[in-house]
């Protein structure tokens, strides 16, 4: 008797439960995201992740860690080519004609509004735009700067708190930074390093400061042997080849180490490093705009939020809540603070924690405030080639194998074999 | 075995030439010692690396021994990613793909070497054919199989695509070529055939072949980073290198401390099971065949 209630009253709760159902129409989001600086981010973002879900009862996002910027882009390839796009995801912000080219998102104007984009820097939303359609949103955002080593400033017997301002400031500072062995003459520590593996990156930013750009991907020109360009990378060839005061080569990665190492006083990094050599310098160090020429000047850098193309409406309108939830005022500063990326919008620096964090580490406002001088990363279709060919270039004038004019030469022609019908539309 | 060694004499004929260019036994091992030197000490700075703290990684002069050690960055990288969990999981795979693929191979290898049936050159050419493509020309057909079969995030996933080797199969069928006929002749009067004899006596005399293949194998696998990443989502699929990727980053550069913790911790099962089993390992090199 007793079995047959509970069997009973067991049935009507399935009955119960059946007729409101509650999770009938819960919408699931898979998001691929990338890790592009040091610390522990992927379990940062979880938690971000899992605040949006307890918000959103009716929708639930799962989180993918994808390891860095190019694995990401890989999976987020490889499941657009399987037919199983991810939902929303982060990827380099030059990748924007490549997943155009690819038809791997979607156009995201019926979500933006003018008031929403206006608070965004405008450096940082440049590369979301393509044939006048936005599709991606800022998120985790970069920007070179300038790191000096004080008391090296001080050795030499200059002012610790004025770092150089203009190239030729630059230059003088890195001849009496420059430490050579009284007997062999060789380097024990250079004047000024500009880090390879991004120095295409670098490079562009010399050429913004001398005037000029290199690629115009919304006027689709693409001019490398430009005077303004051929000035910039003289003055690299000066620095490495003639005065001998920067390491001709370098990795990204081996930069900044070598800078808490004191083997070098002047670098040219991403702001995504401030952390670590805050972490891990044991000297006065100070963070600055890059040295400028005509002005100063700076391209942006990370990654961009961006929707898969071809989900049904339900799934991009949750998609785009959570766009949405990442990229508020509150989230941005937040995020900024947990990575160490430059917060994506302005009123984001007036969120009450985020004015106490810069209060406190005013260091973190100087990407900030060049990004009036910075503009938009170089882009264009084939863009991992078009970065091989400058950097084989940068790295031919750079070893004094070849001139610096005959270099851009070279790799005008190649960019114009290569992207030819592009530039010709 | 012991008799064996005993048999060998004093000087093989490597030592008799290196002897007779005036090369002895202490000028070797001094260049042993020198190559052992240089292969070992990535190895080492990266666990000295891997218990120093972050300001005593980058010194003007190298620090060999970590002054003070630091355990923290073992418990911090566990805190960062569900290593254990990643472990149980590769092993898992690298189990689950090798097992199947010693059970393909010798069937395929033995029918390739043993058996003659219309088209057998022909399918073996494309055996050969299998080896040559990259791996990454496979990926997204490989993806699209595992899609439609709706193992997508799952362990099975990772293990389904290598089940068949056509490098396995090449090698094996090579060996089990170099037994001779009579071998089978002599097993066939005492009435074994077929599958027994594969199992009982050509893969024994494969030994070394198997030892060989298994190694690429489990190494490849623990290794591979691409596939796990592109089919799998969840952590509680995911392997090892997955973890050890989140400490690899493209805009800061490292924090090198965790990531030579997370590679001590990611290399030392191999380097682990490489010393138990590497007597066993060169013995099954140095016993080729003939003892069975």
């Amino acid at each position: 008797m007793k079995r047959k209630s509970i069997l009973s009253m067991a049935l009507l709760l399935v009955v119960l439960f059946s007729a409101f159902p509650v999770n009938a129409q819960l919408v699931r989001l898979t998001y691929y995201y990338p890790v592009g600086v040091a610390g522990p981010l992927a379990r940062v973002m979880n938690e971000y992740v899992e605040e949006f879900n307890a918000l959103h009862p009716n929708i639930e996002v799962v989180p993918v860690y994808s390891g860095d910027y190019d694995p990401t882009m890989q999976k987020v390839q490889t499941a657009v080519r399987g037919g199983n796009p991810p939902d929303v995801f982060i990827v380099e912000i030059s990748e924007l004609p490549t997943l155009l080219a690819m038809n791997a998102i979607e156009p995201l104007d019926e979500f933006v509004t003018d008031e929403f984009l206006s608070d965004f820097f405008p450096a940082f939303l440049e590369n979301g735009y393509s044939d006048g359609h936005i599709w991606g949103i800022p998120f985790q955002r970069s920007t070179p700067v300038f790191y000096w080593n004080k008391a090296h400033f001080e050795e030499a017997g200059l002012d610790p708190e004025k770092p150089p301002t203009t190239w030729d400031e630059l230059r003088e500072y890195a001849e009496k930074l420059t430490v050579r062995d009284p007997q062999t003459g060789e380097v024990i520590r250079w004047g000024v390093t500009i880090s390879g593996g991004w120095n295409d990156w670098l490079f562009q930013c010399f050429v913004r400061q001398n005037g000029s750009k290199l690629i115009d991907y919304q006027e689709r020109t693409a001019v490398f042997n430009s005077p303004e360009a051929v000035e910039a990378l003289e003055f690299w060839v000066d620095l490495t080849q003639n005065l001998k005061v920067a390491p001709p080569h370098s990795t990204w990665a081996s930069t900044p180490p070598d800078f808490v190492a004191g083997r070098t006083s002047m670098l040219y990094h991403s702001t995504g490093v401030l952390t670590f050599i805050m972490d891990s310098a044991q000297f006065d160090f100070g963070v600055g705009f890059l040295p400028g020429k005509v002005s100063y000047g700076a391209e942006v850098g990370g990654g961009n939020l961006f929707i898969g193309k071809g989900i049904p409406q339900e799934r991009k309108e949750a998609a785009w809540k959570f766009i949405e939830f990442l990229t508020t005022p509150e989230m941005a500063a937040r995020w900024s603070r947990d990575s160490g990326y430059v917060a994506t919008r302005k009123s984001a620096y007036e969120v009450p924690e985020m004015v106490e964090y810069t209060n406190e580490n005013p260091e973190y406002l100087v990407a900030r405030d060049q990004l009036q001088y910075a503009a938009g990363k170089m882009m264009s279709p084939a863009f991992q080639r078009v970065r091989e060919i400058l950097k084989t270039a940068l790295d031919e004038a750079t070893a004094g194998r070849t001139t610096p004019k005959a270099a851009l030469d070279q790799a005008q022609t190649q960019i114009n074999r290569l992207l030819g019908q592009w530039l010709q539309q | 075995m012991k008799s064996n060694t005993q048999q060998t004499p004093k000087f093989g004929p490597l030592e008799k030439a290196f002897r007779f260019i005036g090369v002895n036994r202490i000028h070797i091992h001094i260049l042993l010692i020198l190559v052992s030197g240089v292969t070992l000490a990535p190895y080492l700075w990266a666990l000295s690396t891997s218990l120093k703290y972050r300001v005593n990684v980058f010194t003007e002069t190298p620090q060999w021994i970590p002054n003070p050690v630091n355990l923290g960055n073992y418990k911090e990288v566990f805190r960062m990613a569900p290593f254990g969990l990643y472990l149980v999981n590769t092993i898992v795979v690298v189990v689950g793909i090798l097992a199947i693929q010693i059970l393909t191979m010798s069937t395929a290898a033995y029918a390739f070497s043993r058996l003659r049936f219309r088209g057998s050159e022909g399918l073996f050419f494309l055996f050969i054919v299998q080896m040559m493509l990259p791996v990454h020309a496979t990926i997204v057909p490989n993806y699209l199989i595992v899609n439609k079969l709706g193992l997508l995030d799952s362990r099975l996933a990772l293990m389904v695509p290598f089940w068949a080797t056509g490098y396995g199969t090449f090698l094996l069928r090579q060996s089990f070529r170099q037994v001779p006929r009579d071998f089978e002749d002599a097993a066939m009067i005492d009435g074994c055939s077929g599958l027994r004899f594969l199992y009982s006596i050509l893969l024994p005399m494969a030994k070394p072949t198997l030892v060989a293949f298994s190694l690429i194998s489990i190494v490849t696998h623990w290794n591979d980073f691409f596939w796990p990443l592109v089919v799998t989502d969840s952590p509680a699929v995911r392997t090892l290198t997955m973890g050890l990727a989140m400490f690899v980053q493209q805009e800061s550069g490292a924090d090198w401390t965790l990531l030579m913790a997370a590679t001590i911790f990611v290399t030392a099962p191999l380097m682990v099971l490489f010393l138990i089993y590497q007597r066993k390992f060169i013995e099954s090199f140095m016993s080729a065949g003939i003892k069975g």
